[in-house]
């Protein structure tokens, strides 16, 4: 009751302090984002920011509706796509399927997949009718992509208003007695889109008919190449995590010296109810951290980091070893004053040595993964890598282990020496 | 058993590394009496109370406190005792309120019982209406008084204050002594270390004075200055030419060898040099600046030896510029018996 009570107290004290957010979220987070940009470019699978020209592919599913000079959305969007503005930016390769064009990106030969469904005139037409244009973009790409979805975006806002052309005819027609065919309201629209070509104008603000689907959202396990931005934000949650529980153990260091750990000596609270205390507070701020970062990651970068079981699973091994790493770190810090340095160095060689900084780089020799495996972060490591390979629960019992039982030697070794200097 | 005492030290020692901090105290305070431990800057006091706080482990000896052995019965010490250290010891990030809720829980208040307590307790130390903001933007003498309120919370049998007076106005030291006085007619014995003799003389039943770890005196204020018995402090001012301290020593050197003097001591004084101002001061025997320089004699009559000490003065080319003559007091006795004085 009193451990919960301190942890509570420490808990509280970590989310009030600028600091330590920044640590826990915003370093991390910007430091991965600034990171992906530099290696982006320079490991080649990434793209340029002078922008080469953008390779897409477009399997048209719409072209069944293209008979007799009617309406034909698809056919309209890859001329928009091809039209003689767009050419520097733009090379467009028209495939036959859904499957080819994945293929094409997936395979590196082109930068986005645009995948028209197979009603998307009818969605001008029809009243109520809907069909979404999706895009898959290369993984590892963001500008590219964008650059796409938001001429797509353009194109199909225009288009949205050509629907509400056809809605507001049909209406029209039906409130004076006459009752609207196809042919009629096709007519309409395709008048409203004849007018948007040349006029340029687009509408802001309709539905979403373009949607940016990540590669894994298919339900499929995550794809082999998760992609470059996710090796790195593995590095820097494990980087900042082990910070984390550094930070956290500083507290019983800091309240050694402001006087509160010797007064809580003196009421009765058992010592081992205090170190427990301050363990749960941090594993606790730990716990908090790699949600946020993990859920944040996803959304910001499309990070797919695995099967939910094992998410889990490396997520608390990590909080663990990191929590046990700090305790054992700070135990041999005698005054606030050095924590910024020993951290410093201790966890930014630690971290070297376990590859977090290394990730996203290519051909590292094999014998540095092996060397790894020494610091707890190395496994971290290998944990995410598993994970975001998409291995199951039983794919990373190893690491995970290796991750406990550190995290534990740790906590035992660090408690120990505490117990002894507050003797 | 030990119970007929509050708390009882028997032949307390603790070393560290090469220093030895307490040296073999013992003492006794009774149930209900404010007891001071009176010393000068590294007597021992903090240590002392650490031991009975049962935040240090001896090197040697026992105490008991409300008969239970701060060796064997840690807990049982522990929830009979309201510690207030020496420095102050809270949460700044967190309010007054907080701050005892968080404390209170760890005497093993709960609930309704705690939420009481801390209202008792914010009205006590006169913070009721300063319950909400963070500590760290109270003034010295509202955190002090916050110390001493988290170590009220539990209504311990015995309160121990180290030195709560340090560095404060002398409203809230004032405030401070009145308080403690209050919690002992309420029925707390009360531990209270000091190096101010005044407080020790006003508030205590009983005093130890400490020094170097030892204890080298005990009883009651008029106990101790018997110690003294019929003599007389002189404080006087000596002026001499500047940058000539041999005069100074030699003067101090010829006023012990007489035979009404017991003491002359010089600490607790600065010399200070001023230019002279007025030509009066400027006598021939004189420079134009003049080191003064405070001592302080412990005689037997003074009317009897303040004439020696005008006649041995100027025979040495020195003045005296100020004479003042105090009864004795703690000072005296702490200089009686170390030859040095209380403050430095
Ligand atoms: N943890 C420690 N390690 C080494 N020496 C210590 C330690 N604590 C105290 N001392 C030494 O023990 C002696 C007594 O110190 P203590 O703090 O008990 O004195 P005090 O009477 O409380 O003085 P003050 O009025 O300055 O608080 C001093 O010489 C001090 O330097
Ligand atoms: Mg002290």
């Amino acid at each position: 009751m009193k451990a919960l009570d301190i942890a509570m107290r420490d808990l509280l004290h970590t989310l009030r302090t600028p600091f330590t957010l920044i640590m826990m979220f915003g370093a991390p987070l910007l430091i991965a984002g600034l990171l992906f940009f530099a290696f982006g470019s320079m490991t080649g699978g990434g793209e340029d920011l002078d922008l080469q020209t953008i390779q897409v592919t477009v399997a048209n599913l719409d072209r069944a509706e293209v008979q007799g000079g009617g309406f034909a959305a698809g056919e309209l969007l890859i001329e928009f796509l091809r039209s003689d503005d767009l050419s520097d930016l733009l090379a467009v390769e028209i495939v036959d399927d859904e499957a080819t064009a994945r293929a094409n990106v997936a395979g590196q030969r082109a930068h986005v997949a645009v995948i028209i469904p197979g009603g998307l005139s009818a969605v001008a037409t029809t009243p109520g009718q809907e069909a979404t244009v999706v895009l898959y973009p290369d993984p590892t790409l963001t500008i590219a992509p964008g650059i796409v979805q938001d001429l797509v975006s353009q194109f199909i806002d225009g288009f949205a208003g050509a629907k509400i052309t056809a809605e507001i005819t049909g209406q029209q027609f039906e409130a004076r007695g006459v009752p609207a065919g196809p042919a009629l309201l096709q007519g309409a629209a395709t008048q409203y889109a004849g007018w948007l070509e040349t006029t340029g104008h687009h509408q802001e603000g309709a539905d979403p008919l373009v949607d940016l689907r990540p590669p894994a959202t298919e339900g499929e396990p995550a794809e082999q190449d998760a992609g470059i931005i996710a090796g790195i934000m593995g590095g820097m949650i494990v980087f900042f995590t082990f910070f984390v529980g550094a930070m956290g153990a500083e507290s019983i260091v800091r309240e050694e010296e402001e006087g509160t750990l010797p007064r809580l000596f003196t009421t009765p609270t058992p010592r081992t109810s205090i170190l427990a205390g301050k363990f749960t507070a941090i594993l606790l701020a730990l716990v908090v951290q790699i949600a946020v970062l993990l859920v944040a990651s996803s959304l910001i970068f499309g990070i797919t980091w695995g099967r939910r079981p094992t998410v889990l699973l490396v997520s608390v091994a990590l909080t663990v070893a990191a929590a046990g790493f700090g305790i054992f770190v700070m135990s041999f810090v005698q005054s606030t004053r050095q924590t910024g340095p020993v951290l410093g160095s201790v966890l930014t060689l630690t971290g070297m040595l376990g590859g977090l900084f290394t990730q996203g780089i290519p051909n590292i020799p094999e014998l540095f993964n092996v060397v790894n495996l020494v610091v707890p972060q190395g496994w971290a490591m290998r944990a995410w890598d598993l994970s975001l390979a998409g291995a199951g629960p039983a794919g990373v019992l190893l690491p995970v282990a290796a991750l406990l039982g550190m995290g534990l030697l740790f906590f035992a070794v660090g408690a120990l020496l505490f117990r002894r200097r507050f003797a | 058993m030990n119970d007929d005492y509050a708390i009882r030290v028997r032949n307390l020692y603790k070393t560290f590394d090469e220093v030895q901090a307490v040296r073999d105290v013992s003492l006794d305070v009774r149930p209900g009496e404010i007891f001071s431990l009176l010393g000068p800057n590294g007597a021992g006091k903090s240590t002392t109370i650490s031991m009975l706080a049962c935040l240090l482990e001896p090197t040697a000896g026992d105490a008991y406190v409300m008969g239970h052995s701060i060796l064997h019965e840690q807990m049982a010490v522990k929830s009979s005792i309201g510690v207030v250290p020496q420095e102050i010891a809270l949460y700044e990030d967190l309010s007054a309120r907080e701050n005892l809720s968080f404390w209170g829980k760890m005497y093993g208040l709960r609930g309704e019982r705690l939420r009481q307590r801390i209202d008792e307790v914010l009205e006590i130390i006169g913070l009721a209406q300063r319950q909400k903001g963070p500590v760290a933007n109270f003034s010295g003498g509202m955190k002090r008084r916050l110390n001493i309120g988290v170590a009220l919370l539990h209504r311990p049998d015995v309160l121990i204050l180290d030195e709560p007076t340090v560095g404060i106005d002398p409203q809230s030291r004032r405030n401070i002594l009145d308080s403690v006085q209050e919690f002992n007619r309420q029925g707390m014995t009360v531990l209270y270390t000091t190096h101010y003799m005044e407080e020790a003389q006003e508030i205590s039943d009983h005093i130890a004075i400490m020094d170097q770890g030892e204890i080298i005196a005990y009883g009651t204020h008029d106990e101790l200055v018997q110690i003294v018995g019929e003599l007389d402090r002189i404080d006087l001012t000596l002026s001499t030419p500047p940058g000539q301290e041999e005069i100074r020593a030699a003067l101090i050197q010829t006023w012990r060898q007489l035979d009404r003097v017991h003491q002359v001591s010089t600490a607790g004084h600065e010399t200070i040099t001023t230019e002279a101002g007025s030509p009066a001061e400027q006598s021939p025997d004189f420079e134009a600046a003049v080191d003064h320089s405070g001592l302080t004699l412990l005689v037997g009559d003074s009317n009897l030896v303040l004439p020696d000490l005008f006649e041995t003065a100027v025979a040495v080319g020195a003045r005296i510029t100020s004479v003042d003559i105090q009864e004795p007091n703690l000072e005296a006795v702490f200089l009686h018996l170390t030859g040095r004085a209380l403050r430095d």
